[in-house]
């Protein structure tokens, strides 16, 4: 056993390294200085996942998102979480002999949904496409006629199809995005960890990724929001259509629905015999799109 | 042997410093962050986005105001006789242009005995609200696809027991005189997509190419604004 020496040049050395690691630590986590912590609060940071948390738990994330929205945008939201509603199961009906393209549904969804305006976030995308075809690779979403429709093109608006076997979920690393009693897939926004996974899985380019921080003017701000719906999102998280479920679990009719100036979209309980969707299954020819991959989506499309 | 790869080894353990320098360095300086490209936004007019019926009917019975008195059909047509002769050249109802198949005088469809209401082929008298049955004798089968709630829009609620489902009626969308083939006017469509996903509109005559008009794509190889984007 030698006995060990502090002598000077074991000292100057061990300390010159020391000092160089910490230098080094401090400037490889230095990106983390002009990392935002304005919204970042220690409540939210503990938040549980939204399947975990117990109403008292609830209440208070709402809470929390009511008070940084209200800081944020001056407007207090009529924040709720609305649940399932028993013997619900949304569908969605879309008639394609009726769609003129006129992308009313889409801007209308945007003001709904409190989308970010810039960087623009669009759920519904409306392909055109040449008559007399359904390739769906030699469709256009940036048409720009004066009027429309198009004689030579029909128009089919795409969104979340609301998958019963959907890819997006079975993808997700933290099971931040299920689908719920109602069948609507819905997204934890405070749970994502923006990875991407489902925006690569899912076969109908419905999943939109915040990539910068969304702007929202404080005058278009929706005040009525749905935990899992449309309240703010923040950047380096996914989004996507939920059938309005700030509407439609109050029974009402989703946003893209009431503004069709054709009437070409029907939505209702795919559970009740009787209901409008319900009746064109039965009535129509209906297709759904890319039926190949097994998605058993709720979103049908139909001629008449 | 054994001490001669250790002594590699320790070697290598020195260059683990100014690698981690490296790229702390890199880091500092930004690297690899893709600054998203940010554009004005265009709020689109609220006005566009009415869910209002595209038809507005006057009430049942029809209800117009002269000189502050509300006034019904019949204030006049029981003082004036309609004559189907004079149909060519009228006084009021100029606006009306008759084109809906066979029916091609006012009596057809309005009761010519009480201006009030319609007439059904078998003389029943209704109300204008119940136009759809007016328009279920020639129409039967969209009739039924209506009564079903599978043929118009609902506007209010899916849900009955939630409150009301407004469902749009017949008058309310198409025009009883001169219904269009197709049934809608053409509109101006709103703007299209201008989004990080979609990629930016096309400017005729340049960025054909997907992949030119993908906005962080041309961010990360640090291309300076699309054509789109300096058309704005």
């Amino acid at each position: 056993m030698t006995e060990r020496t502090v002598d000077r040049r074991n000292f100057l050395r061990a300390s010159l390294g020391a000092a160089g690691g910490m230098a080094a630590f401090a400037a490889a986590v230095s990106p983390l200085k002009d990392f935002d912590t304005s919204d970042l609060t220690l409540e939210g940071f503990l938040q549980k996942h939204y399947k975990e948390m117990t109403p008292e738990d609830k209440e208070q994330a709402l809470e929390r998102i009511r008070k940084e929205v209200e800081e944020r945008y001056a407007v207090r939201p009529e924040l709720r979480d609305l649940p399932p509603i028993d013997g619900v199961e949304f569908g969605y009906a879309l008639n394609l002999g009726r769609c003129i393209g006129c992308r009313r549904c889409v801007h209308a969804c945007v003001e709904e949904n409190n989308q970010s305006r810039d960087p623009e976030i669009q759920y519904i995308r409306v392909l055109e496409l040449p008559r007399g075809s359904i390739d769906v690779e030699r469709s256009d979403h940036h048409y720009d006629d004066r009027e429309v429709p198009n004689p030579d093109s029909f128009y089919m608006p795409v969104q979340c199809h609301q998958c019963a076997n959907p890819p997006c979920v079975k993808v997700c690393p933290v099971e931040a995005t299920w689908r719920e009693a109602d069948g609507v897939v819905v997204v934890d926004y405070d749970w994502c960890i923006g990875c991407r996974y489902c925006a690569a899985a899912c076969p109908y380019f419905a999943r939109r990724f915040n990539y910068a921080e969304p702007e929202i003017p404080k005058e278009r701000l929706n005040p009525n929001m749905n935990y899992l719906s449309n309240r703010p999102r923040k950047k380096g998280v996914m989004e996507k259509c939920h059938f309005c479920l700030q509407r439609t679990r109050a029974g009402r009719m989703p946003a893209c629905l009431e503004v069709c100036p054709v009437g070409a979209r029907q939505f209702g309980n795919l559970l009740d015999p009787e209901s409008n969707v319900s009746q064109i299954l039965k009535t129509k020819q209906i297709f759904v799109l890319k039926q190949e991959a097994g998605t058993l989506p709720r979103f049908f499309y139909y001629f008449d | 042997m054994q001490s001669a790869s250790s002594s590699k080894v320790g070697a290598a353990a020195w260059l683990v410093g100014p690698a981690f320098f490296g790229l702390a360095a890199w880091l500092w300086f930004g690297g690899g962050g893709v600054e998203i490209p940010r554009r004005p936004d265009v709020p689109v007019d609220l006005r566009r986005l009415s869910t209002a019926p595209r038809r507005v009917t006057i009430g049942d019975p029809p209800t117009i105001r002269i000189n502050n008195y509300e006034r019904h059909c019949n204030d006049c047509h029981q003082v004036f006789e309609i004559s189907e002769e004079q149909r060519a050249n009228r006084m009021q109802h100029q606006h009306v242009e008759l084109q809906h198949g066979i029916n091609v005088q006012c009596r057809h469809c309005h009761d010519a005995r009480d201006m009030n209401g319609l007439l059904l082929r078998d003389e029943t008298h209704i109300a204008f609200a119940e136009v759809d049955r007016l328009c279920a004798q020639c129409h039967p089968k969209v009739h039924e696809d209506w009564v079903l709630g599978i043929h118009g829009r609902i506007n209010g609620h899916w849900d009955p027991a939630q409150g009301e489902v407004r469902k749009l009626g017949c008058i309310e969308c198409h025009d009883p005189h001169r219904p269009r083939t197709p049934a809608m006017d053409r509109l101006a469509p709103l703007p299209g997509p201008h989004t990080l996903r979609m990629g930016e509109p096309a400017v005729h005559g340049e960025l054909h190419h997907p992949e030119e008009r993908d906005p962080l794509r041309r961010a990360a190889q640090g291309l300076g604004a699309s054509k789109a984007e300096e058309h704005r």
